[in-house]
């Protein structure tokens, strides 16, 4: 009786949500799968063609390579992103003088749009008339100059960058509510234990954010790999494909070539390999809970 | 279980509206007004038209002036200018699909672009024929004959002979250079190959770059194989190998030659320096500021950078050089026209008609060749001040081709400037360019 009365309650709260999940995820998604299965022409007709979409997709080397840049993408990023925004965290953490000056500083990027970054990036960049080149020359560093954006060994790195510097802050914020959740009784008693700053923030810290780490990595890698703004912006997925990464590449294929099929078939074939490797590094990431 | 209780029926609602989403039959009505009496039946009404300038140009205001025009010729007009052009497309396009097109719209039509006459095909575009054939109330003579004969094939449909587009600018793709440099230096604007790689010596030899290109879009970089292509293959050879799929880029020596001297350039450190990672609009203003002395882009080049041309800087064009010996065509030059369509399903045919009459008028051509620098097909339209030159191009020009053989909106796409962009960047050379791209067609044409 209590049970059903409840539940009575309970359906109209989740209503609202449902119908948001259900109109802005569901439906795209079942609706991106039908597509997939689709062979479209410009004007918007389409007929079924069964699997040959996905038998098209594994075949595809420009979408292997999308794929292998993707990966990439996120290893770079996310190894230029974590021992960045964790020892930021950890320093607005100690309670720094001018501390909110210094949060401001981090997450000031956040709120400008990407593209206004990427173009801005995109200039900094630039061989001879950006930032980068001629403070290197001016350093005597000449030999570190590069074409960046047009370097297929560094574009990648470059637009990398350019989305972690973009994005960090929110990351910063996600982290440092971690290191405040920290039990300060327990930190103190490695204190009085006499664990220096550096002993306590490698023996007790990082292993009692673990769990955080783990959503976070498996926020950057759902994120990354569905990067787009940037890369299409900055580099366009050039030069010859370093950096042209699913994002790019299904954007191509459905908005100048009208194959929406195809694309809708790379979207969902990347949706899966996202929901296996987030599973992997969740389980990798996984392990029994911290008791304090 | 009660999970399930609530994603059965929510998936199975997806499901019903993924059923009832597109679908879309592709019929619409092609039922425009009585050609011969259609200017009677203009009556004022909303209309959307797609435009190409942006925001803040002088472009976009000489549209403005003519929007206001027509609002005050046929009360309860009002016009709303929708930009349509690039990025903007893919979304313009979606309406298209969903049946809420523009009722005038940009890139819709291009005749000797199959993958752009589907929409003429599909009849989702008024045939302008009809009313193109009627003679105009101003000049007395048909609408059509406004329009040079050498941009017809643009227009005209191969599959049904309609007329599915007007154009309201023709885009070459020229050589400019730096009129005032080359008189600096004694050098001879470039007329052939050896006139090209001449002035790349003495340009060098004076410490500038010979020729700015920007390394992060790979069509521009690939239109130096286009144009080589067309002098060393010829149009027609190379369009039905790159995009056509009939026949290999090996059967044609022609392809070969064209990269090796797109290699000798490269070889000789003909491009900008740090062209690699520059973008094209840093690569046509530091060939405004006489970093570079020559740049192979469209007309559209000089109302692109009219904010950036100092007043002292002298410019100048010529066709892209002849290849002595070349099996091509050597007198063809490539271009691109901006044409105007008219939706089918346009709720005021008469009024879209009007648009598209008023802005190909010789007035509004004149005005928009004179203060915005526009190359135009329409016959009696002078040349652009501001590209010296330009008339000469077009006089001596033997025919116009599209520009890219279509490679842009093909799957050849994937293939072709990649390996270009791979050429010049020095990863490889002439005979391995050749190779990959031969692979890569094989493997997207099938054949």
């Amino acid at each position: 009786m209590h049970r059903s009365a409840q539940r009575r309650i309970i359906i109209p709260f989740l209503l609202p949500a449902l119908l948001l999940l259900g109109v802005f995820f569901l439906y795209p998604l079942v609706r991106t799968v039908d597509i997939s299965f689709t062979e479209w022409t410009r004007t918007g007709s389409y007929s079924y063609v069964g699997v040959e979409n996905y038998t098209r997709v594994v075949d595809d080397p420009g979408y292997l390579n999308a794929l292998k840049n993707a990966f990439l993408f996120t290893l770079v990023g996310g190894c230029m992103l974590f021992p960045v925004a964790i020892a930021i965290a950890w320093a607005l953490n100690q309670r720094v003088h001018g501390e909110r000056f210094f949060r401001f500083v981090v997450f000031a990027p956040v709120v400008l749009s990407a593209a206004v970054v990427a173009l801005m990036w995109k200039f900094v960049y630039h061989p001879t008339l950006g930032l980068i080149n001629p403070a290197l020359e001016g350093l005597g560093l000449g030999a570190l100059a590069r074409t960046w954006l047009g370097d297929a060994s560094t574009a990648l790195p470059a637009v990398a960058f350019v989305t972690v510097w973009h994005g960090i802050g929110i990351w910063v914020v996600l982290l440092s509510a971690g290191f405040e959740r920290l039990p300060p009784d327990v930190l103190e008693a490695g204190r009085i234990d006499g664990a220096g700053e550096w002993r306590l923030f490698r023996s007790v810290m990082l292993p009692m954010l673990r769990d955080l780490f783990r959503i976070l990595v498996v926020l950057w890698i759902v994120q990354s790999m569905q990067a787009f703004a940037f890369v299409f912006i900055m580099t366009g997925g050039g030069p010859f494909g370093s950096t042209d990464i699913v994002g790019t590449l299904m954007y191509r294929v459905a908005f100048e070539r009208s194959e929406f099929g195809y694309a809708a078939a790379m979207g969902v074939v990347l949706v899966v390999i996202m929901l296996i490797v987030a599973q992997i590094v969740n389980k990798v990431m996984k392990r029994d809970e911290l008791q304090y | 279980m009660k999970t399930m209780r609530f994603v059965v029926p929510l998936a199975a609602g997806c499901l019903a509206l993924a059923a009832c989403g597109g679908g879309d039959d592709g019929d619409t009505t092609d039922a425009g007004p009585d050609a011969a009496s259609w200017h009677e039946e203009i009556e004022g009404s909303p209309l959307e038209v797609g435009v190409l300038s942006a925001e803040g140009t002088p472009g976009l205001a000489i549209l403005q002036e003519l929007a206001d025009g027509l609002e005050a010729d046929y009360d309860g007009t009002e016009v709303t200018l929708t930009f349509a052009n690039t990025d903007a497309r893919p979304g313009i396009e979606q309406r298209w699909r969903s049946g809420d097109p523009l009722d005038v719209d940009y890139g819709m039509f291009d005749g000797t672009n199959p993958a752009l006459t589907v929409w003429a095909d599909d009849g989702a575009l008024l045939d302008l024929r009809p009313y193109l054939e009627q003679n105009d109330p101003e000049t007395g003579a048909p609408w059509l004959d406004r329009f040079s004969p050498t941009v017809r094939e643009f227009m005209e449909n191969p599959s049904d002979g309609g007329i599915y587009g007007v154009p309201s600018e023709l885009s070459l793709h020229v050589l400019f250079y730096n009129a005032g440099l080359f008189t600096e230096l004694g050098i001879e604007p470039p007329r052939t190959w050896d006139d090209l790689l001449a002035a790349n010596t003495a340009l060098k030899a004076a410490g500038v770059d010979p020729i700015a290109v920007t390394g992060l879009f790979e069509p521009y970089m690939g239109m130096w194989s286009d144009h080589l292509w067309l002098r060393t293959v010829g149009y027609d050879t190379a369009r039905a190998v790159l995009t056509g799929g009939e026949g290999h880029i090996t059967d044609d020596p022609g392809f070969l030659e064209g990269l090796e001297m797109l290699q000798q350039l490269r070889d000789d450190d003909a491009f900008l320096t740090g062209f690699e990672g520059t973008d094209f609009t840093a690569a046509q203003a530091q060939f405004f500021q006489g970093d570079a002395g020559m740049i192979l882009m469209g007309t559209w080049l000089v109302s692109e950078m009219a904010d950036v041309i100092p007043a002292d800087f002298e410019l100048g064009v010529v066709p892209f050089p002849t290849v002595e010996g070349g099996a091509g065509d050597q007198g063809a030059v490539m271009a691109a026209l901006q044409e105007i369509s008219v939706a089918a399903e346009s709720e005021n045919i008469p009024l879209a008609l009007e648009w598209a009459r008023r802005l190909t008028s010789v007035e509004t051509q004149t005005r928009r060749a004179q203060e915005i620098g526009e190359v135009s097909a329409v016959v009696g339209v002078p040349s652009p001040p501001g590209i010296p030159g330009i008339d000469q191009v077009v006089a001596e020009a033997d025919s116009l081709e599209p520009r890219d053989y279509g490679i842009t909106t093909s799957p050849a796409n994937e293939v072709v400037y990649p390996e270009i962009a791979r050429l010049l960047f020095g990863e490889q050379d002439a005979q391995q360019t050749l190779e990959r791209v031969d692979e890569g067609l094989r493997r997207v044409h099938g054949n």
